[in-house]
């Protein structure tokens, strides 16, 4: 499991089920979470054939604001069978739900299988729109302003230095921030992270640095990474104060990695991630290291126990002694 | 840390199966064996990597709709013959958990291994594995963000309190653990059914699973492991005297498939073994039939006669089924009970809970009752002849609910969403200012 997926199994596997010909139609209500504080509720509140999917997103305010709810609308709009509820109107403590009419349904298999795969990545979706506004507006600007073919890495670029684009802002852990900055010859990307733990710093620090050094040996394709401890990237020092906490991570996304509906879906599916991605690779990273102590350990003590000298049953007997101290008489 | 909308985490890892799921839902979210499957360490000769490698991605494309991302690249570097690393370079992420470690086991590269036996954790380096699999893939969580309720089987080694908690609070950073041991929590399951009255914890756990029944007594959330004895009779051998009895009658099918089918579906505890063989043969009524469907797709009728009730009937007199161990249930129950110290044993005759899938059979409990209730008031008549005083009289409950079969998650399922919750877990600070040593005590739930 070198990526971490981005469907959610368990949405997957409930609505899999749900919309499989025999199905049972339980009374549900269930809670599931998702990465970066995201929570579900799974319910049928008034018949076993409705299924109510509600999300709660932390940076949900953010994600308002840059249309995540248009998203979605397009998203699940054209099904006939599933309302969208929002603000007012959707479950107490949650953000958005779709009220999904399961009895009602009349798809096939193939579109079956489709809607699944897109309720499994609903929280992606809402995630997609801030992206997709920075792609757009990077569209519009590359036409105004057609980038130097000449000039790959944008270097010295007018729009590079001197931009007073808006950056789009997600606080999606609450003090740690995704900030998006589309310019004429590419979008960027920076995300802000914290680490309570020491030892986790470190490895983060080791992981970055293979990080960004991965483009130069094998992987041209890859969007450039710069990742930078403490000093705020220039791109948004005019909104972020430096804490001496925060680690940033920016990656340039370039023409190629958005110039095809695929591709812009592809960039989106895993940039999200990226968060979760390296705390779960520090952590895997931790695993395997302890996984090599433990070998370590174990093959040092089988020395030690080689060293052990056999004790014949005389020596044994002449050693033995009494509480008190005295030995037992050798006959 | 900012975790405080989170559901807690609540992890059963069972000899069999693991169930896992968050705090305040009413089953578990995902119930799956044990099981993890490794890449094999000879395939790592450099002859049969490519075709290994070939395989791997075919397991790993079941998820092609979603991510198109190729790691062809990680694989380039495989040849090298460093002594320690070996072509390690990938291979501690390839493995399986759950039911893919079973798929995956099929094939020749990888095998399967359950790293825990006898409900104790015997392989650390499979479980870290089975853990960090189960947090990321399937409950798809930061541990950081999430409080964590883990379950130990009764008599667990402190040093292995320890080790999980390095490796959750280490490895995984978690917010916050709990480790509970399952029979305290199977009987606060019991709280869900109507017979309690006074939610104590104190009673006898009847633990059944797969491979071994405990019978387990606790006093006030402590289990007075003296006491506690095992039963070598369990699911796994209910579905193989089943499988006996079709052999024995030629059925046409008699796979371990069809019994144990057999046994969830058909099975019941009787009142008297005579009467009901007489019952039988009066009443055709009660022979049921099955329809298997065979491996070649053949439709098999199958005939269900005195298995039904015959089945579960080795708790109470196992003489049927076995020859080396011949206690019925009931007598164990006894036996634990009378170990236990003179001044909860009233308490503990009268909350007698049931946990585990081995004991949903209908009428289980009542059957239970009944012979245990035989046997003390046997016991108490004696006594009052000796003594020639009055007895008070001794109750005895057992008590069945529908949270049976998960029961020990569905009760860490209940303490894990109460909001003391939090105040009764150790935490990440806590770890790091005093040593792994903290989580060999943990407060109590106080009864509500």
């Amino acid at each position: 499991m070198l990526q971490l997926e981005p469907q959610n199994l368990l949405i997957e596997e409930t609505f899999a089920s749900a919309l499989s010909p025999n199905y049972e139609f339980p009374s549900l209500d269930r809670i599931l979470t998702d990465f970066d504080f995201t929570t579900y509720r799974i319910s049928t509140p008034e018949d076993k054939g409705k299924i109510l999917l509600s999300i709660g997103i932390k940076c949900w305010s953010d994600l308002a604001k840059y249309g995540s709810l248009e998203l979605l609308k397009e998203k699940y709009g054209h099904y006939s069978f599933i309302q969208i509820l929002s603000e007012g109107s959707c479950e107490p403590g949650y953000d958005v739900s779709l009220y999904i009419d399961i009895n009602n349904c009349t798809l096939n298999n193939i579109e079956k299988a489709e809607l699944v795969c897109q309720l499994s990545l609903l929280k992606r979706n809402c995630f997609a729109a801030p992206f997709l506004k920075a792609f757009k507006r990077y569209e519009v600007l590359s036409r105004e302003n057609p980038a130097d073919p000449n000039n790959i890495y944008g270097e010295d670029s007018v729009a590079a230095t001197n931009n007073n684009e808006e950056v789009l802002k997600l606080d999606y852990r609450g003090e740690e921030s995704i900030f998006i900055k589309p310019s004429n010859d590419r979008v960027t990307v920076i995300f802000s992270t914290v680490f309570n733990d020491e030892t986790d710093k470190i490895f983060s620090k080791i992981f970055l640095q293979e990080f960004s050094d991965a483009r130069k040996r094998s992987i041209q394709k890859a969007p450039q990474v710069i990742n930078s401890h403490k000093d705020v990237p220039l791109e948004i020092q005019h909104i972020e104060k430096p804490t001496g906490e925060k680690t940033y991570i920016t990656f340039v996304l370039f023409p190629r990695h958005l110039n095809t509906e695929d591709a812009k879906w592809n960039t989106i599916t895993h940039i999200q991630m990226f968060r979760s991605y390296f705390h779960y690779h520090i952590k895997i990273v931790k695993c395997y290291l302890h996984q090599r102590m433990r070998y370590r350990v174990q093959s040092f003590t089988k020395i030690l126990n080689r060293a052990k000298r056999e004790v014949d049953e005389a020596e044994l007997r002449s050693e033995r002694k009494t509480a008190s101290g005295r030995r037992f008489e050798v006959r | 840390m900012s975790s405080i909308n989170t559901p807690a985490v609540v992890m059963d890892n069972g000899t069999g199966f693991t169930k896992l799921g968050f705090a305040g839902n009413d089953s578990p979210s995902w119930v799956f064996p044990t099981a993890i499957a490794t890449r094999n360490s000879n395939s790592s000769s450099t002859t049969n990597t490519s075709s290994i490698l070939n395989k791997s991605s075919d397991l790993s494309s079941i998820n092609s709709p979603y991510t198109s991302s190729d790691t062809s690249f990680l694989n380039r570097n495989k040849i090298s013959n460093n002594s320690i690393h070996g072509n390690r370079e990938m291979s501690d992420l390839d493995f399986y958990i759950g039911d893919l470690a079973i798929d995956a086991s099929k094939g020749p590269s990888y095998s399967l291994n359950y790293p825990i036996k006898h409900g104790q954790i015997e392989n650390w380096d499979q479980m870290e594995r089975f853990w960090e699999n189960s947090i990321f893939k399937y409950l798809k969580c930061q541990p950081e963000d999430h409080y964590f309720l883990l379950t130990e089987p009764p008599l667990n080694p402190p040093e292995n309190r320890e080790n999980t908690a390095e490796i959750m609070f280490e490895s995984f950073n978690c917010a916050g653990l709990y480790i509970a041991v399952q029979a305290v929590l199977a009987l606060a399951a019991s709280w869900t059914s109507s017979k309690v009255i006074d939610r104590s914890l104190t009673g006898t756990v009847i633990d059944s699973g797969d491979g071994v029944t405990h019978v387990i007594p606790v006093a006030e959330g402590y289990v007075i492991g003296s006491a506690i004895k095992n039963i070598p009779i369990a699911g796994r051998d209910i579905t193989s005297f089943i499988q006996t009895l079709l052999r024995e009658r030629g059925e046409l099918d008699s796979s371990l498939k069809t019994a144990e089918e057999i046994k969830q579906k058909f099975c019941y505890v009787c009142p008297d073994i005579v009467k009901e063989f007489r019952k039988f043969d009066n009443d055709s009524e009660m022979f049921a039939k099955y329809i298997v469907e065979t491996v070649s797709h053949r439709k098999v009728e199958i005939d269900i006669g005195y298995e039904r009730f015959l089945a579960p009937e080795i708790f109470f007199n196992p003489e049927i089924a076995s020859s080396d161990f011949l206690t019925p249930l009931p007598i164990i129950v006894d036996q634990v009970i009378q170990a236990s110290p003179i001044d909860v044993r009233k308490n503990l005759y009268k909350n007698i809970v049931l946990s585990g899938g081995s004991t949903m059979f209908k009428d289980f409990g009542r059957r239970l009752q009944r012979d245990l209730k035989t046997i003390v008031n046997e016991r108490v008549e004696a006594s009052e002849r000796l003594s020639g005083s009055k007895s008070s009289g001794v109750q005895v409950q057992v008590i069945s609910h529908k949270r049976q079969r998960n029961a020990v998650w569905f009760g860490g399922s209940l303490m894990a969403q109460t909001s003391e919750f939090r105040s009764y877990c150790h935490t990440k600070r806590d770890y790091d200012e005093y040593g792994p040593n903290i989580v060999r005590n943990f407060s109590l739930f106080s009864v509500p």
